[in-house]
Parts: structure tokens; sequence; C-alpha cells
């Protein structure tokens, strides 16, 4: 899977926890929304 | 994370939905809502924390440092049909800034809807470009860089 500007953002398929709830989540349920997607190095620190 | 808290309500006006992503597991991201992200931000978090266990989704996205076993700070932005359209990612130590996050989504959400090229430091309300053969050499006419701040 090529990462690239202009191309497809890989697909993921993962839990997920929302107000007080796990849930199955996956990026292609967003289609039709501008996505934010944002990783962080950890729970606890600052981010 | 909070920072982006601050500002979703804005984030959603625009249609953006926002997703953090860490190693963690799920219910180490419940602990740490619950316990001290709903102190700083009322409610808690108002968007989900996903769970990137051995980092699978991190390496695909190029972020997966394997030394310390992180998803480091890359922030993706993708637009309605799932194609990527900016990527930041930055040091472990160095913060974000939301403001330009926010300023991004409006203007590839602009270049979507319009065709038009947003120009640096474009904001909304300032001068966008229609890109033609005309205007090849011709920028200097209608735009210069004290327009981007």
């Amino acid at each position: 899977m090529t990462l690239r500007i202009g191309k497809p953002a890989p697909d993921f398929e993962t839990s997920a926890y929302e107000n007080g709830e796990i849930n199955k989540v996956k990026l292609a349920d967003y289609r039709g929304k501008w996505v934010m997607l944002y990783f962080y190095p950890g729970d606890f620190t600052f981010v | 994370m909070t920072a982006v808290a601050a500002k979703y309500e804005e984030l959603k006006a625009l249609g953006a939905v926002v997703l953090a992503m860490s190693v963690d597991s799920p219910y180490t991201h419940k602990v740490w809502s619950e316990g001290e992200l709903s102190k700083i931000v009322p409610g808690g978090l108002p968007y989900p924390m996903l769970s990137d266990p051995g980092g699978r989704i991190g390496q695909e996205y190029m972020v997966y440092d394997e030394d310390n076993g992180v998803d480091i700070r890359g922030r993706f932005l993708i637009d309605p049909d799932g194609i990527l359209q900016a990527i930041e990612i930055l040091a472990p130590a160095v913060g974000r800034n939301v403001a330009e996050m926010i300023r991004q989504v409006k203007a590839c959400a602009y270049v979507r809807d319009t065709g038009e090229a947003t120009p640096a430091g474009w904001e909304p309300g300032k001068k966008a470009l229609k890109p033609s053969p005309e205007l090849a050499g011709k920028v200097c006419e209608i735009w210069s860089p004290e327009m981007a701040f």
C-alpha cells in the first residue's frame, strides 16, 4: 500500500473507546466526511 | 488532544470527524479518559480514541517507531472519498498547531469544492487562484507574499 497524497488512505479496522463504550471502527465507515486521523505516542502523556 | 477537543465544534461544523490513535488498548484509553481527560475536557473527549495494537496501522501510515514501540505524532487529513490530502509528522516532544490543522481542512475543502488553488497562508475570504495556462508566469501580477500573512 502506497502512502501518498492523492492516493487512498490505508484502510483499517480496530477497536475504539468513546463515551464509555468500546466498539469496532473502520476508516471506510467515514466516507462522505473529512477525517482528521492523528497518532500520538501514548496515553498519560501530553498530546 | 484536549486542544483538538476544544476546537471540535469548529471541525464538526466543517463536516470533519476526528480519530485519535495510539498503541494503547481501548481499556487504557478508557482509564485515561475517565481519570484525567474528563477533568480537562468536560464530558470527556468528543471523538473516539482508537487502538493500534503492535503499531500495525502506524506502520502503514509510516509513523510507527519500532525502537520505542509507539506511534509518533502523525496527522492525516482524508477527504470524503477516502483520499489522503495532507500529512504532518512531528517529533515526539513537539505539540501540534490545531488552528493550522483546521485551516488545512478549510483549504482542502475549498479546493475540492471550487477547483481553485489556495496560495500560501490562504484563509477563507482571501484570494484563491484559478489554475489555467494564462496564469502561468503571471501569478506575480495578482499575488504577492504579503498576502500570505
